[in-house]
């Protein structure tokens, strides 16, 4: 291939304008970290090039407007299916000072009143989505499908903002209750005792968890026990249509999806576009109630739920009796805070990625099909290898393009991304520790410790453990290991195995009511799996690294989740 | 200095001695040796208390008593107020052993000859070796060598009133720690007191000297209950900045025995408690303090009404002034502003 040809690929790699350079974007930022909690498996180059471009902008948005002292965002780009992001970290004393004061004042609402703000933004999201809902991208003329993508656009533009506001001052009072416990009482977020202070929230996942649960009992009073027991949760959609009583559950069932503030527009997959939403393909959500058939006539959703709030309250009251008189009022506002944080962590991918993220895969998937039905490209779903701009190229008259030729190699090289791993960091500094250090903590980016690149497990060599990883829920199990990379695979998980997985997203938080324990290879105390577990009871382990390579499917392990430490049984 | 000595005139104390008598006295001393205006008195050292406890016992039977109690952190609050009111009545129902009343009395009547004033009235102080404001107990206008022997234990039973018991358990800090040096001084008749920072202990600002005063004695100053006088002067040119009269209804002034909250006359409640030379009197000193200790202070001082000017300003205590410590303000700018200082700041 000739030198100019060569460049002109570039133009057109993997995630064009969002393609990881390494000559070009190592130069500028010395280390860049991958977001395992997000790319593991390897993002298509539709949601790498709206993620970089979308989800980098809302981190920006946020550190300007919340003036972070140390921090004015993050540089986010796409290395062979693997999201990269490297810090904007404020050196200069002056003006780390400057952005101080003006973080006080904006801090400062969402201190005094996070439920508040948070509801008006959720408002606004909702208003948004409706919007977008009301095109009917079948019957559409491929102008309206034109704007549409420019709308999806914005409105995942506008989901960023929200989102990172909102996590940026929740995440701080975390933080802070964590670094005051540590300091006064020797006490980590990794400690039962401040875990059991987090539990319990009645958000929207644990509402949706129970109106699922709801529809199994409902199912169970109509007689329709044994269609659920019986059949796989693709064919009880065609059985419930062979009965009066099946298809009046099913309406109801429907009905609860469509009307619901959330309902059905959640995607079965957290990240990428590439898997249905609950509406689109119903099966998802009748297999979550199937699986609340399934368990014993006692479980008690309601009774469970109930109980880790009591206990909730109890640890609460039990810390505050430790606390000083003078520091009273300050430790039990940054716990109420610091619970508006967990609970925010968990609930906000419904109003955020989850649904916008369903909007985008109906919008963009009835592009791909108009493209498809042109011959731009091969299938519907190929429009997944396209990013917004190309699209805006082709989309108004498709019949005189071909972009199969790009569609085709994006796939392949997709494909083949899926074979290796990521590293999990790019760095021209001389280690890991060094790149954390000079790269990472002085941006004392909450999210970034927080969340997506995680805090480093401390092995403790006396308990000569296999395999170490950070505390997300404490308590001992043992089982038999699931490694599950790919969601489609989730279904193989029994009841009392051991999930062993890269990491685990709200569409994966029906199976922490199966398992005995989960063990993650990223993540830090507020991801995902760490949050799931607690509110579940269910001992987890994150941020091991080398989890799902270390341990196969069908080995006996053993986890002492309280000191981070994983045996492996058989060898 | 001879190791077997447990009884010091301030002159012969300074900061290197902290261990020895505690942070009060060992500043009280320095300053004294400075030559600076402090109430004579003498300090009670540390050792002293530790003669008191295993003499009469008292130590051990604390020992146990606490033993017998295991593990404290966690434990319902009320434990301590119980713990606080069992200790402190150990301590207080021992007798004080002859040779520690003979050496306290010998102290106390040298102290009434210097100041030629039959059973003089002083303050009892605690000097513990850390500073924890507000632990500990004072007792101000104590007379005569029984009440003050008296208010010696009870200054050393304070080191169990229930706040010290907990702050000590919630920090680790084994529950037998903290033991006591005791100050005693010559009351100043106080027309007017307060303190003095040499920073501005909320913005930080170390180039102005901040005065708040009320009349009467100090404690109608420190415990921040009522509307006081607040002077500001700048630390370069000595100018007087800003002048607020606060609405002084009362006063803490000494009674027949002790000292209590009092109503202000009315004719005094809206004037300053100090004239503009008192104000840079006792900015200048807060300098001078500020130099010699080489950082921010946080100083006690009082006008005595038996002295004519400049001769009557008396340094009552000193300690390094802290930032923003007793800060007011909600639980809402505590937040931010720990928030703030603990992960952005480089």
């Amino acid at each position: 291939m000739s030198e100019k040809k060569q460049q002109k690929i570039k133009i057109w790699d993997g995630v064009p304008g969002y393609d990881f350079i390494e000559e070009i974007d190592l130069a500028q930022m010395p280390s860049w970290f991958q977001d395992g909690t997000h790319s593991i498996p390897p993002v298509t180059t539709m949601f790498g090039y709206q993620w970089a471009r979308f989800c980098g902008h809302g981190l920006k948005f946020a550190c300007t407007e919340l003036s972070i002292p140390t921090c004015k965002g993050w540089e986010v780009r796409i290395l062979n299916g693997g999201i990269y992001c490297a810090l904007h970290v404020v050196k200069d004393r002056n003006e780390i000072a400057e952005r101080e004061v003006k973080f006080r004042q904006a801090l400062r609402p969402w201190v005094e009143d996070f439920d508040g703000l948070w509801a008006g933004y959720k408002q606004e999201l909702l208003s948004i989505y409706s919007k977008l809902k009301e095109l009917d991208v079948d019957n559409a003329t491929n102008l309206q499908l034109y704007y549409h993508n420019y709308d999806l656009m914005h409105a995942y533009m506008r989901m960023w903002e929200i989102h990172f506001m909102a996590m940026y001052s929740s995440f701080n009072t975390w933080l802070l209750l964590e670094t005051m416990t540590k300091e006064h009482f020797g006490l980590s977020d990794q400690d039962p005792e401040f875990q059991d202070m987090m539990r319990g929230f009645d958000n929207k996942v644990y509402q949706m968890d129970k109106k699922i649960w709801e529809f199994g009992q409902l199912a169970i009073e109509m007689n329709l026990k044994d269609v659920f027991k019986e059949n796989k949760p693709q064919s009880i959609l065609a059985k419930l249509q062979q009965s009066e009583k099946g298809k009046e559950w099913f309406k109801k069932f429907m009905d609860y999806m469509k009307t619901d503030d959330v309902g059905g527009w959640r995607m079965r997959r957290f990240t990428d576009l590439n898997e249905p939403y609950w509406l689109e393909d119903p099966a998802t959500p009748i297999g979550l109630v199937k699986d609340n058939i399934m368990k014993d006539i006692s479980y008690d959703l309601e009774s469970i739920r109930g109980e880790i709030a009591r206990k909730r309250e109890t640890a609460i009251a039990a810390f505050l009796n430790r606390v000083p008189p003078e520091e009273k009022d300050l430790f039990e506002g940054l716990i109420r805070l610091s619970g508006k944080a967990s609970s925010y962590s968990e609930e906000h991918d419904l109003y955020c990625e989850l649904f916008v993220h369903a909007l985008m895969r109906r919008g963009y998937l009835a592009m791909g099909r108009r493209l498809a039905e042109k011959g731009t490209i091969d299938a519907p779903d190929d429009v997944f290898m396209m990013n917004p701009d190309e699209i805006d190229r082709v989309i108004m008259v498709p019949e005189s393009h071909d972009m199969r030729w790009i569609t085709r190699r994006r796939r392949a090289d997709w494909k083949e991304a899926h074979k290796r791993p990521n590293p999990p960091m790019i760095t021209n500094r001389t280690s890991i520790e060094e790149a954390i250090r000079l790269d990472l903590l002085p941006s004392g980016d909450a999210i970034a410790l927080k969340i997506v690149v995680g805090e480093m497990p401390q092995p403790k060599p006396e308990l000569k453990a296999d395999l170490w990883g950070i505390c997300g829920c404490p308590g001992e199990a043992e089982g038999t290991a699931r490694v599950v990379i790919m969601y489609a695979d989730l279904k193989k998980v029994r009841s009392g195995d051991i999930l062993v997985c890269p990491s685990t997203n709200p569409s994966w938080t029906p199976v922490f009511g199966l398992v005995r324990g989960v063990i993650t290879d990223t993540g830090g105390t507020l991801c995902h799996a760490a949050i799931i577990g607690r509110e579940y009871g269910v001992p987890t382990i994150v941020n091991t690294q080398q989890g799902t390579s270390k341990i196969k499917t069908g080995q006996r392990v053993k986890m002492d989740a309280a000191n981070g430490a994983i045996y492996i049984l058989d060898k | 200095m001879s190791s077997d000595k447990l009884i010091f005139r301030f002159e012969e104390l300074g900061q290197e001695h902290n261990n020895l008598v505690g942070k009060k006295c060992a500043n009280l001393g320095e300053m004294t040796r400075m030559g600076l205006p402090v109430p004579p008195g003498f300090a009670i050292s540390i050792a002293m208390y530790r003669k008191f406890a295993e003499r009469t016992g008292v130590a051990e039977e604390i020992y146990r008593y606490i033993s017998s109690l295991g593990e404290l952190k966690g434990q319902n609050i009320t434990i301590f107020d119980e713990l606080s009111h069992n200790i402190q009545g150990m301590i207080e129902g021992k007798e004080v052993p002859e040779d520690i009343r003979k050496m306290v009395g010998s102290y106390y009547e040298e102290l009434c000859n210097k100041v030629a004033i039959p059973d003089v009235s002083v303050s009892v102080r605690s000097s513990g070796t850390e500073s924890r404001p507000g632990m500990f107990e004072t007792y101000l206008n104590v007379i005569g060598i029984k009440d003050v022997l008296g208010k010696i234990k009870k200054v050393w039973a304070s080191a169990y009133t229930s706040r010290a018991i907990a702050f000590r358990v919630n920090k680790d800090i084994p529950v037998m720690a903290d033991e006591l040096g005791v100050a005693v001084s010559k009351m100043v008749n106080a027309r007017s007191s307060g303190i003095c920072f040499t920073v501005n202990p909320v913005t930080g600002d170390a180039s102005k000297i901040i005065i708040n005063a009320n009349w009467g004695l100090g404690e109608g100053v420190v415990s921040g209950a009522e509307s006081v006088d607040r002077f500001v002067v700048d630390k370069e040119t000595l100018v007087i900045l800003d002048i607020y009269i606060g609405k002084k209804a009362k006063q803490v002034i000494p009674q027949k025995r002790g000292a209590d909250w009092d109503d202000v006359p009315l004719e005094k409640q809206s004037i300053p408690c100090l004239s503009n030379g008192e104000i840079v009197a006792v900015a200048k000193l807060a300098i001078l303090l500020e130099e010699r200790l080489g950082e921010p202070q946080d100083i006690e001082w009082a006008i005595d009404s038996d002295f004519t000017p400049p001769n009557n300003i008396f340094l009552l205590q000193t300690r390094p002034a802290k930032v923003s410590a007793n800060k007011p303000g909600s639980v809402t700018d505590r937040m931010i502003d720990l928030i703030a200082k603990r992960f952005y700041r480089p």
